[in-house]
């Protein structure tokens, strides 16, 4: 059956023509990661309107190509500039510049491409495999355990915020408030349109994101007049060959770094609402603490580019398997890609691998095609990069700008996205100013109504408001939002305070409740692991004393 | 006594914010059908945000910050934020001159204007300004018209010629 739906999406995806344009696409996303300042969201928005006269597969190969291009050209700037292109290769630059530095930029960059297309790779495999089992039991989902994950969506984004957490609640709650301008779904009533009929219909979603995260990106970018007129980069990087064999050999060679770091970065991408920026950071953390060598990292030793490049590719994968299972986007590119998919008519939800598997494998298929043309291309990107870093901030400011606009006014044909985009620009732009992450917000504006509908439908069923908490998925959710409240806390005092012993445990043991009350043996098992576990960790601190080790260097996590 | 801080002051532009919000949702039109009302959900949502709002009020009342004089402040925040100040302006005469300049003329004076203002007006860079804003917007201008078939704002101005 698999075998089937492979082969049919597989002779849509290898036409000469959708071929030409994942080429393109992933040119474009190898080059846009490159630029620092330009982010991969902002690639792909721009590169939506071209595939409105698509196909959908079509289309969606070529936004999967600018995605996973977009991941990795980040590495070239971070590597030959030491400036990362977009926040998903900050790690990277952690040793990548400094080898760089040594005399072996071919090197550098030939590890990072190689650990990329191996990351992307692990991940496509895992998605293929994954994400027909998410989606099964995204099946079991009923309104109530939906409205829960999205909770626990919006908490874990504002949890992200660190010590902000308070601004990344505020900031998620306006974006889910931004939803509910218009008509409602289920009746029908326009709300907060203050008697204009252009407020009717709500704000459109991608003119709401493109103008919070894209517009408000680049103003960022120019405010300073200084660097504003200075080219993108003054560092002199320039072309360098890439040693494609020493860097694979060096690539696999490292292939326990190389699993680990992909394995972060799908189960960060699956985690809803964290993304590449995060798992890049966590897999150079967790394989400086693995390494019998930690001293090395950041003077230009290849496992710290192996694990940030790797995880960063992988969490695209992990990403795509909850959007296409679950319908839920797993950080602002997701969310682009999501709109995206709803353009084209495409809405995913725990029926559509089942219901369209001719177009979910061919997206399966693109994400695993797109590795091979990305390592295929990095070569001729690197020449364009070059070329490109001499460019002034301003000059690509101003017409990218331009580009949002005519895209913006596309999607619609309606003027008034256009309006959309610009005073949400201004509200993106005051909000990083003033300290708020936008990530919880555009996420708010995304999950807002899929939030509003659920409780909707669960209100429907039943007046019973302790379904939420009766029901085992529902409860498990609920169980992980408050948990994530409190992690921002824990990073902050773990090592400090008596209680931040206690977290893990709690973790483990309170959240074996709801999979014993699913049943099954699988799930049970898990949950009898978890406490088993929990118990553990409960004798082994008993026997250290509940001893505190101190202030940890915990890696610190943001949006980006 | 107690000095406003930026913080503080954004925390009570919330509160109000949803304030004038709640009003709003007694506004919302009650078909008298439903299971649960359209304003529900907007009212849970205030909810939240007054609490948190509240809650940044108090964070912001206790945060020791250095006396700021607001006048010095909204000047030097003026004169950091000049260039997007500017393209904001910018972006704004291209929208409302949109019916008139179309999206061509609009587009590539616009480039042209914000390349300007933030890159200088010197003889030499406002011929290559002009040069960047025509290629760049004409080029994007013709794949949507005659690639994308998409039918992009013309403006009153090319009608009449």
């Amino acid at each position: 059956m698999i075998i089937e739906h492979v082969l049919a999406a597989g002779g849509e995806l290898f036409t000469l023509k959708t071929m030409a344009l994942m080429v393109v696409g992933t040119l474009a996303g190898l080059l846009a990661g490159a630029i620092p300042g330009f982010t991969i969201a902002m690639a792909v928005v721009l590169t939506l309107p071209f595939t409105f006269g698509m196909e959908p597969l079509q289309g969606l190969a070529t936004m999967i190509g600018v995605f996973v291009g977009g991941l990795s050209g980040g590495l070239m700037s971070g590597i030959l500039t030491g400036i990362p292109g977009t926040p998903s290769s900050v790690a990277t630059t952690f040793d990548g510049f400094p080898m760089a530095r040594n005399g072996q930029p071919g090197l550098a960059l030939g590890i990072g491409v190689w650990s990329s297309f191996f990351g992307g790779t692990v991940s496509a495999v895992l998605l293929v495999s994954l994400a027909p089992q998410l989606a099964r039991i995204g099946l079991e989902f009923g309104p109530w355990d939906y409205f829960s994950l999205v909770l626990f969506a919006l908490t874990i984004t504002a949890s992200l915020a660190g010590e902000n957490l308070i601004k990344g609640l505020i900031a998620g709650a306006l974006g889910v408030l931004i939803a509910t301008v218009g008509e409602d779904e289920i009746n029908g009533v326009a709300r907060f349109n203050f008697g204009t009929d252009a407020l009717k219909q709500g704000f459109a979603f991608l003119p709401v994101l493109i103008g919070l995260f894209a517009f408000s990106q680049l103003l960022s970018d120019i405010a300073d007049k200084h660097r504003a007129r200075q080219p993108l980069s003054d560092s002199g990087a320039e072309a360098v060959k890439i040693e494609h064999r020493k860097a694979a050999m060096a690539v696999l060679s490292r292939w326990v770094n190389l699993l680990r770091s992909s394995l972060i970065g799908v189960f960060t991408g699956i985690l809803p609402a964290a993304g590449s920026s995060i798992s890049n950071i966590l897999a150079y953390d967790q394989a400086k603490k693995a390494s019998r060598t930690p001293e090395i990292f950041g003077t230009g030793c290849e496992d710290g580019i192996v694990a940030p490049e790797s995880a960063n590719n992988a969490t695209a994968g992990g990403s795509l398997i909850t959007m296409m299972a679950l319908g839920i986007p797993g950080d602002i590119v997701t969310a682009v890609m999501l709109g995206a998919l709803l353009i084209h008519d495409v809405v995913p939800s725990p029926s559509f691998i089942g219901e369209q598997p001719v177009l979910a494998y061919g997206i399966f298929i693109a994400f695993f095609v797109a590795n091979f043309i990305m390592l295929g291309l990095q070569s001729v990107t690197l020449r364009l990069f070059v070329l490109v870093t001499k460019v002034r901030m301003y000059v690509l400011a101003s017409i990218i700008l331009s580009y949002c606009a005519i895209g913006v006014f596309a999607l619609h044909n309606v003027q008034f996205d256009m309006w959309t985009l610009f005073v949400f620009g201004i509200v993106g732009y005051v909000m990083r100013n003033l300290g708020f992450p936008l990530a919880p917000m555009i996420l708010g504006v995304v999950l807002g109504k899929i939030a509003e509908v659920n409780l909707s439908r669960a209100v429907a069923i039943s007046s019973d408001m302790t379904m939420f908490v009766q029901r085992p998925w529902s409860l498990f959710f609920l169980l992980l939002g408050v948990f994530s409240i409190f992690f921002p806390f824990y990073q902050k005092y773990r090592g400090i305070q008596l209680w931040t012993l206690i977290y893990p445990i709690a973790i483990l043991i309170v959240l074996s409740g709801p999979l014993f009350m699913m049943g099954g043996i699988a799930r049970s098992l898990i949950g009898a692991f978890m406490v088993l576990l929990g118990g553990y960790l409960i004798w082994s601190n008993t026997r250290n004393g509940w001893k505190l080790e101190g202030p940890v260097d915990a890696p610190v996590l943001r949006e980006g | 006594m107690i000095s406003l801080n930026r913080e503080t002051i954004v925390a009570i532009l919330l509160l109000l914010f949803c304030g004038v919000l709640f009003w709003a949702t007694t506004q919302i039109r009650d078909p008298g059908f439903e299971q649960m009302g359209a304003e529900v959900w907007p009212r849970i949502v205030l909810v939240f945000l007054s609490v948190m709002s509240l809650i940044y009020l108090v964070q912001s009342l206790r945060s020791e910050t250095a006396d700021e004089d607001p006048g010095a402040a909204s000047m030097s925040w003026l004169a950091r934020d000049q260039n997007p100040i500017w393209c904001f302006v910018l972006f704004f005469g291209f929208l409302i001159t949109m019916p008139y300049l179309g999206m061509l003329i609009g587009g590539t004076l616009f480039v042209f204007l914000m390349m300007s203002v933030l890159g200088g007006w010197s003889p030499r860079l406002m011929l290559a300004h002009a040069a960047i804003a025509l290629v760049s917007v004409g080029a994007m201008w013709s794949i949507f018209t005659f690639g994308l078939r998409v039918i992009l704002p013309e403006g009153e101005l090319i009608r009449i010629f």
